[in-house]
């Protein structure tokens, strides 16, 4: 579904990836893991358009991406709920998942579909906000703001899901929530690229995972087989072998 | 007593032109950042372009006020795409901090020279559409066309405000101007949301010119006091507030026409840049803002 080869994005003349090479295949659930500052965030924007990568090539359905504007590829099928949440404060929730579904409410976009029901769908997902349904985004406190970012990420009817954290700054629970979401979701058959700072939760939905250090692939292999591995459980599981 | 209420509803009037531009300032400014300093320049050809539809220049009229409304206002949403695609969208794109500054200035005094080739120098009246004799409120003598000015900016600016709230295009304007990268994630076309706000921006300035031209005098140099006089509007209002326009711009027309009046025509537009220094020292994002110009 997804397919990146070479990737390279910079920040201005720093380089951060140095040729990334992973794949999502459909109705999968990928992770990315990786110490602070080993590209994660980098790699998800170059792949939604965020950041205009330098080099490589990105498939999104077989359709080539790479270089596009994010509001192309967004139209093309992919959805990113981004690191820190992004959420537009001064407009109400339900503002906000209509905005997801900006692509399918417009012209030249992505196939309407049940918009109405996927709104239901997700408030359903995420009861809280269902209750919070008029209020301003910005007086979410910092997990409501979170689960809006990914059920508005919901609302495009994504080909593929590219998830950044989406557990950051939330209490112990929640944090649990978000898990059982994502394993719904992944029930539900969509295809999803999660990078989570929680790296053995991450592996135990995932079916395949990657590592990231420096900007390089380092290891990857199905998850199974990276939970296992004494090197990743040592430096990201935070287990002793 | 009369004579202050009648300043008060003239002042009211020239008030409302103010923050019909002033709104046209913070609309580039909420999407971009960036300001079109052109406005005063846009409001003129959108009087001028007027003037040629309706006025007994070049041959006519050729149509009622009414029906050339509606082209001025297509008119100004061009000019104002127009600006925005040669000023300032290479600006935006080298992330040049200052490009538009220099760009929008320099468009408009090209659009001056051009009408003062175009329809000469000199300033010409521009037919009311309503009755010119005033009418009578609570005994203070009221122009028609002062009363149509104030209830066309209201209405533009509802209607602005609705289309914003209400509709899935003006949500994702909105969007657009919180956080910009986030808009482009949800499919966004960013790069049009600007290019539209800089054409409503030069649309209300030519909005603002239509009605303010049967009051005033038309010509190629109308613009440039209003543009800047509108700029003050916004900075004290604030570039973030849409009620802050409307109070800035009451305000500023009020000291102007009670300045005008009780001490001297000659002193008018000084209470107006002494209340600009005075909101820049005490409160420089304005009355009611949240930003300040700086973080342009
Ligand atoms: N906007 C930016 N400008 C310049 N450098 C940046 C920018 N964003 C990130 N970097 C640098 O790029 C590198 C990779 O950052 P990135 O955010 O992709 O890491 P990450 O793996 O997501 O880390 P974390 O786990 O902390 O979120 C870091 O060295 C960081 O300092
Ligand atoms: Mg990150």
């Amino acid at each position: 579904m997804l397919e990146v080869n070479h990737l390279k994005a910079a920040y201005g003349q720093v380089q951060v990836l140095h040729g990334i090479e992973l794949k999502v295949p459909k109705g999968q659930v990928v992770t990315l893991i990786g110490s602070n500052g080993a590209g994660k965030t980098t790699t998800m924007r170059a792949i939604s358009g965020m950041l205009k990568p330098t080099g490589g090539s990105i498939l999104l359905g077989g359709k080539s991406i790479a270089g596009l504007p994010a509001h192309r590829i967004a139209r093309i099928g992919l959805a990113h709920s981004p690191e820190g949440r992004r959420v537009f404060p001064t407009q109400t929730v339900r503002d906000n998942l209509l905005l997801g579904a900006f692509t399918r409410l417009t012209f030249g976009g992505r196939p309407r579909g049940d918009i109405r029901g996927d709104l239901d769908r997700a408030l359903d997902l995420f009861p809280r906000l269902r209750e919070r349904q008029f209020q301003l985004a910005g007086t979410l406190s910092g997990g409501e703001q979170q689960m809006l970012a990914m059920a508005r990420a919901l609302m495009l009817n994504p080909d593929v899901l590219l998830l950044d954290e989406p557990s950051m700054g939330l209490a112990p629970i929640l944090v649990e929530e978000v898990f059982h979401i994502i394993e719904r979701l992944k029930e539900q058959g969509m295809t999803m690229l999660l990078v989570e700072q929680f790296a053995a939760a991450a592996l135990a939905v995932a079916d395949y995972g990657y590592v990231l250090e420096n900007g390089r692939i380092a290891v990857h292999g199905p998850a199974e087989q990276l939970r296992n591995d004494p090197k990743v459980r040592a430096a990201y599981l935070g287990i002793a072998h | 007593m009369d004579i202050l209420l009648q300043l008060l509803m003239s002042g009211i009037a020239l008030g409302m032109i103010y923050a019909v531009i002033a709104f046209g300032y913070q609309s580039t400014f909420a999407t971009s950042g960036t300001l079109n300093f052109g406005q005063g320049e846009a409001l003129m050809l959108g009087a001028m372009v007027g003037l040629s539809f309706s006025g007994d220049i070049l041959g006519g009229p050729y149509l009622n006020y009414w029906l050339m409304v509606p082209l001025v206002l297509l008119f100004g949403a061009l000019q104002g795409a127009v600006v925005e695609f040669v000023g300032v969208r290479p600006a935006i794109k080298t992330k040049s901090e200052f490009g538009w500054i220099m760009s929008t200035i320099a468009l408009g005094i090209i659009f001056r020279n051009t009408a003062e080739n175009l329809w000469g120098r000199d300033d010409l009246p521009f037919p009311s559409p309503l009755p010119t004799e005033p009418i009578h409120i609570f005994g203070a003598n009221v122009l028609p066309m002062e009363l149509m000015v104030v209830v066309g900016a209201v209405l533009m600016m509802v209607l602005v405000e609705l289309f914003n709230r209400r509709s899935i295009y003006g949500k994702a304007v909105v969007a657009t101007s919180s956080d910009r990268d986030a808009a482009g994630l949800m499919g966004i076309n960013t790069g049009l949301v600007i290019t539209f706000s800089y054409a409503l921006s030069s649309m209300s300035a030519a909005f603002a010119g239509v009605l303010i031209a049967p009051i005033t005098l038309t010509g190629a140099s109308m613009g440039a006091v209003l543009g800047l006089k509108a700029f003050a509007v916004a900075i004290i209002g604030g570039l973030t507030s849409g009620l802050g326009v409307i109070v800035g711009g009451i305000l500023l027309g009020v000291a102007e026409t009670t300045t005008g009046f009780y001490i001297s025509t000659g002193y008018k537009d000084v209470p107006g840049l002494v209340l600009l220094l005075l909101v820049l020292a005490i409160k420089p994002s304005g009355l009611f803002g949240k930003t300040t110009i700086k973080k342009v």
